[in-house]
């Protein structure tokens, strides 16, 4: 083998592992981690609530898929399957502002209860009588 | 003056039994199954949202596309972008019935729903049999069916074509508590 094949062997190696390991990477791609991210909006519940209400596709496009950090009131608290579900309310809507906790923020349940103001940090995938949050960590 | 108080009570008779004969549930699992020797994919969603009035046995569902949620990110960012397109259609819609509601006892029932499903714009009528558990204060929706892809318009790219199924099994399980406003 002379000098130039070698060269383009390993090189075509070099390559070829190179794009393996990044398809590796892209494939692995982790989920969003919503603790560590910072919020793309900070609003109250009343706020996202009224926007959903008024006009849900301009909210939709708004809100969608963006991590969004929420202050409001607990109006009812539960857990299914072990993942807690906190609804804080908004006065004069029907719905409320729904946040699905991940099992591992649930253990904060037994500092909360109905009518404590919280903040909550989580993404936004819509709306269905109530607006919908999940992944959510307690601030 | 008298009128007016039979025509609030009855106005109150009618909104109290309203509210009794529907059955609604925030929480109701959705989860898809997609397998080939290639890879296996699964999804879930816990935030369905399904309504059933007693009256008639009438059910709709509303399903958040991006309440799905994959192991991979990736998979999740396809599914949103380019198969489903959630930002288009951002939820998928079951309206129909359940056959001879009225005629079920309380305890297991095998039932069959008929009805349109919308997922990504396209609605296909469906029919599948489904387990239906009734207590005095819950009706417990269980089963399975199969959708194929193609029927809704969602075209796979030939470089994944591998890695999909062509039918996909849909898993529910709605669990249905009295509705109080």
């Amino acid at each position: 083998m002379n000098k130039k094949t070698k060269f383009i062997v390993l090189g075509s190696v070099l390559i070829l592992t190179f794009i393996m390991v990044l398809l590796v990477v892209i494939y692995n791609k982790p989920h969003t981690n919503v603790a560590n991210s910072k919020a793309d909006i900070t609003l109250t519940a009343q706020t996202i609530l009224n926007d959903f209400e008024n006009d849900e596709n301009n909210a939709n496009a708004k809100y969608l898929e963006q991590i969004v950090e929420i202050s409001g009131t607990i109006s009812t608290l539960s857990i299914n399957d072990n993942k807690g579900i906190i609804a804080l309310k908004n006065e004069g809507s029907l719905g409320t502002v729904m946040c699905h906790l991940t099992p591992e923020e649930t253990i904060k349940f037994k500092n909360l209860y109905t009518g404590k103001p919280v903040i909550i940090k989580g993404i936004c995938t819509g709306y269905l009588m109530d607006v919908i949050l999940v992944k959510c960590i307690i601030k | 003056m008298k009128s007016i108080y039979i025509t609030i009570c009855l106005f109150l008779c009618v909104t109290f039994t309203y509210g009794q004969e529907k059955f609604l549930t925030k929480q109701g699992e959705v989860s898809f199954f997609s397998s080939t020797p290639i890879e296996d994919i699964k999804a879930e969603n816990h935030q369905v949202l399904s309504i059933i009035d007693t009256k008639d046995g009438s059910l709709a569902i509303a399903i958040l596309m991006k309440s799905f949620m994959f192991e991979k990110s990736l998979m999740q960012e396809h599914f949103n972008e380019n198969y489903v397109e959630s930002d288009t259609y951002p939820k998928a819609i079951f309206k129909g019935k359940i056959k001879d509601f009225n005629s079920l006892n309380l305890n297991t029932n095998e039932v069959v729903i008929t009805g349109d499903i919308t997922i990504h714009g396209v609605t296909k009528s469906i029919e599948t049999k489904a387990k239906l558990i009734k207590t005095a204060d819950s009706l417990l929706l269980n089963g399975t069916f199969t959708i194929q892809i193609a029927d809704f318009d969602i075209s796979i790219p030939s470089v994944v074509a591998n890695n999909i199924a062509e039918n996909l099994n849909i898993d529910f399980k709605l669990n249905h508590n009295p509705y109080n406003k």
